[in-house]
């Protein structure tokens, strides 16, 4: 009986996702197809120089001798690369100097997201950079970002303002030859962020962008690239939806960390991309390589996400922890229900000395989903002191989804420590008698045991982005009485 | 084995054509990860066959030589029958020589001894019927690469332990591949040694397919400088109310490897089932490396499961604890690795076998403390 609610009430979560709208807006594409010439197109539209055009091209060239990859557990048809699109732009959007120019069409966009752009209305101490398929439409906040010295601007802008900062640190991190959807990007990317935080800067807001598809046939591949150099620390939030479609749309993002000496970077996602229908139609393929350098000594770099949405989640946000003394965290929920596929976790690099890592993963499976923790911690022979703590706990709800765990535990140095937990289970009966038994409602009981289940990841996320993430989990929640 | 008979050399082709596709494993094979075997046997002799020798086998174990003719009908319905992974297709395809078992119904058969010498491929087949239960005690001396499958089926209600010794050898390049069903109400339960092989590599692969089935699997590797050892388990929970343990403790001197790759399959629809898993290493060389992969693959939602691993060196607390009360460091060092290697030891049922393992830990161990 339990079980057929529960069902009935996962089934409904499908209808919950809000944000499924299409924009109507008049938009100008590459023509379909990947072949030098989009890439030079794509390279034009954005007024690069001559060695971004090389650089994407060699990407290319690279890109073309390589094989997808296979070993996640995720499974889809065979992507058509050739019969899509690689760049879609809102027409009439030429640089913009201020939000007074941009499409009025694209503000009530983001209003409806919930991501208002006039600064007034903004979130207080969020400045947000909006990233409309493959163009960043809005960006706010620029100017007082810029008192404190910080640069916070699509990419595109930077390729322009900053070559010396962009050529020393894009594909620094993640190599243009890094994998099969890396290697894409770097040939195609169109739009994302890049920020920089000079010397002993606190960036005095929170950064975030927010990226949306809206486009039909497009794929979004959007390349951010965070710099925090001595001293410095910057938060920065990512968050994301897309229309719903029956087709699948490929999303392959790259993400590049850089924190040098004494310097901090947190990265937060909600990631609700369009999961596709209860039937498992449609939906976001998220193909995403995110890797964060501590390059410098004492550095910090916290991953902290928050998957709900995708067809299919394909993302291993990881650390190297190249200074002596560096720290990487990785906190995640992610949860996959219906037909999703999440193939997710994380990397930590111990190269240097006093290296510490800690690895907090909350897997929630539902429906007929099936959702993976993947990840690596290795201890190179120099990284003396090391320490790593991992742990990753699964949930299952209803007997037709699955809950993997792939963890890769390497040491080569006799005084590192590493230690590994995973547990995998339902809700605990006695958990929810205890509490029913106390006049809660079963419902509210899941909500409870879940939201305590997955509470160490929720406390890491910055308060403007825990709101919304406690409700994706809460809805989700609702109905998983079983 | 007996090279007449029809049906046999229809699995062996099979086999034969099996491991041909899939070649021998390397590096870049996700499961062969950790160990490279492609060079690590470059030049071996593939016609090679193990020797075979069985010390003590009760009166009412049948023992079939696989090398002679007229094969028994138990022989015929299982030899080569259990999943095979390319290295067990290519025992099987190759080996000439080995040896097969019977315990009847319901017989309670004791212990039979036997033990592996010289190089090349083998393999064994046991068959315990309903009810009966059997003790295997297994020495792999082999010298130079060897390759041997051993296969066990059990009836209901049966019970197996299973002592396997892996021997140091400096030259040794052991391959290993053990295919289980345990079926209702049955029991398996295997403790490895592994004392340091040039390479050793274990693989496990043990499906428990009927309700109330249990296997229980616990190691010490006590590896000295330049060994390689590799224990890599699959376990299948098929059906639902199975239950299954693993418990493997490794202790890296020199330059040495410790590897367990675990995985634990949970089929849609084997609820309650229970499993638990855990492995540890102590790294000692300064150059030694311990590689552990415990994975789940869980396809339903009443389970439990749960697997713990952990890398380090000897606790330091502990280690003052005990210097703090008098015990010089070296002492105290060792009464640490022991009690480590203990819990796995202590596994062990049968006070004779535990007796055993710890004489061969001992011998092993002052290698393995080496820095």
């Amino acid at each position: 009986m339990a079980a057929i609610e529960t069902r009935e009430k996962v089934a409904a979560l499908g209808e919950k996702y809000k944000y499924g709208f299409v924009t109507d807006i008049e938009m100008e594409r590459a023509p379909r197809g990947l072949s030098e010439d989009t890439v030079r197109f794509i390279s034009a539209k954005k007024g690069e120089p001559e060695w971004m055009l090389e650089w994407r091209l060699a990407a290319y060239r690279r890109w073309r001798e390589m094989a997808e990859p296979t070993w996640a557990r995720v499974h889809y048809p065979k992507i058509d690369y050739e019969n899509a699109y690689y760049y879609a732009a809102p027409k009439n959007t030429p640089l913009k100097q201020s939000l007074d120019e941009v499409d009025p069409k694209l503000l009530e966009t983001y209003k409806k997201l919930g991501i208002p752009l006039h600064e007034q209305m903004a979130l207080a101490g969020v400045a947000v950079d909006a990233v409309f398929d493959s163009v960043s439409v809005a960006t706010t906040f620029k100017e007082k970002l810029g008192e404190a010295g910080v640069i916070f601007c699509p990419i595109s802008e930077a390729i322009r303002d900053y070559p010396d900062l962009v050529q020393k640190y894009l594909g620094s991190v993640v190599p243009t030859s890094d994998n099969f959807f890396a290697t894409l990007n770097s040939a195609v990317f169109s739009d994302g962020s890049f920020v920089y935080v000079p010397k002993g800067v606190r960036c005095p807001m929170e950064l975030s962008t927010y990226f949306r598809i809206n486009a039909s046939e497009t794929g979004q591949f959007e390349r951010t690239l965070i710099i925090a150099d001595e001293g410095a620390y910057v938060s920065y939030l990512e968050g994301c939806t897309a229309p719903k479609r029956d087709e699948n749309q490929l999303h392959a993002a790259v993400v590049e960390l850089v924190a040098l000496d004494d310097a901090e970077i947190k990265y937060s996602t909600v990631q609700n991309w369009y999961p596709g229908d209860e039937d498992g139609v449609g939906g976001i393929y998220n193909f995403v390589t995110k890797r964060g350098d501590c390059r410098g000594r004492n550095s910090k770099i916290s991953w902290t996400q928050v998957e709900t949405g995708s067809a299919i989640t394909w993302k291993y946000p990881s650390c190297i922890l190249r200074g002596d003394n560096s720290v990487g965290e990785f906190y995640s929920i992610a949860i996959a229900n219906h037909f999703q596929q999440a193939d997710t976790g994380t990397k930590m690099i111990h190269l240097g000395k006093n290296t510490r890592s800690r690895i907090i993963s909350k897997g929630i499976s539902a429906g007929k989903a099936q959702n993976t923790y993947r990840g690596l911690v290795s201890v190179h022979p120099r990284a003396e002191n090391a320490r790593n703590y991992t742990q990753c706990d699964s949930l299952l709800i209803g007997g037709e989804c699955g809950a993997h765990t792939v963890p890769y535990i390497e040491s080569r140095n006799k005084t590192a420590r590493l230690e590994h937990e995973a547990t995998t289970s339902k809700i605990a009966e006695d958990q929810l008698f205890y509490c029913t038994q106390r006049g809660i409602d079963p419902e509210e009981a899941v909500a409870l045991i879940v939201n305590g289940f997955c509470k160490e990841v929720l406390q890491q996320l910055p308060m403007e982005f825990a709101v919304e993430a406690q409700k994706l989990v809460g809805i989700s929640l609702e109905g998983s009485v079983g | 084995m007996s090279a007449s008979a029809h049906w046999l050399d229809e699995r062996r082709a099979d086999a034969a054509a099996r491991f041909a596709a899939a070649g021998v494993p390397h590096r870049r094979i996700e499961d062969w990860k950790y160990t490279d075997l492609k060079p690590a046997i470059e030049g071996a002799n593939d016609d090679a066959a193990v020797e075979w020798s069985i010390r003590t086998h009760p009166d009412s174990v049948e023992v079939f030589d696989l090398a002679s003719a007229d094969a028994p009908g138990w022989v015929r319905e299982h030899l080569g029958t259990l999943p095979q992974n390319a290295m067990a297709a290519a025992s099987l395809a190759r080996a000439r020589r080995g040896f097969a078992a019977r315990v009847p119904k319901g017989v309670a058969a004791g212990t039979v001894d036997f033990e592996w010498s010289g190089s090349g491929s083998g393999r064994a087949l046991i068959v315990l019927e309903e009810s009966a239960s059997l003790t295997l005690h297994e020495n792999n001396r082999t010298d130079g690469f060897s390759n041997i499958g051993v296969e066990i089926v059990t009836g209901a209600n049966a019970r197996v332990t299973h002592l396997r010794v892996a021997n140091r050898g400096a030259n040794a390049v052991q391959v290993e591949e053990y295919a289980v069903a345990v079926a209702q109400g049955g029991a398996y339960r295997a403790h490895l040694f592994n004392g340091g092989a040039k390479l050793s590599r274990a693989e496990f692969q043990i499906a428990l397919s009927g309700a109330g089935a249990s296997a229980a699997l616990s190691g010490v590797s006590v590896l000295a400088d330049g060994a390689h050892a590799d224990i890599t388990t699959h376990i299948t929970h098929a059906v639902a109310n199975t239950e299954s343990t693993q418990l493997f403790k490794k202790v890296a001197g020199g330059a040495s490897r410790a590897i367990y790759q675990g995985r634990i399959a949970v089929a849609e629809g084997a609820v309650k089932s229970d499993s638990r898993q855990t492995a540890k290493a102590l790294l000692m060389g300064s150059r030694a490396e311990a590689d552990l992969k415990p994975e789940l693959e869980i396809f339903t939602d009443d389970v439990k499961c749960a697997h713990g691993a952990a890398v380090g060196d000897l606790d330091l607390d502990s280690l003052f604890y005990l210097r703090a009360r008098g015990i010089p460091e070296a002492e105290a060092r060792n009464m640490l690795v022991r009690a480590f290697l203990g819990e796995a030891v202590d596994e062990i049922a049968d006070e004779a076998l535990r007796g055993h393992m710890w004489s061969l830990v001992e011998e092993a161990l002052a290698g393995a403390m080496q820095p």
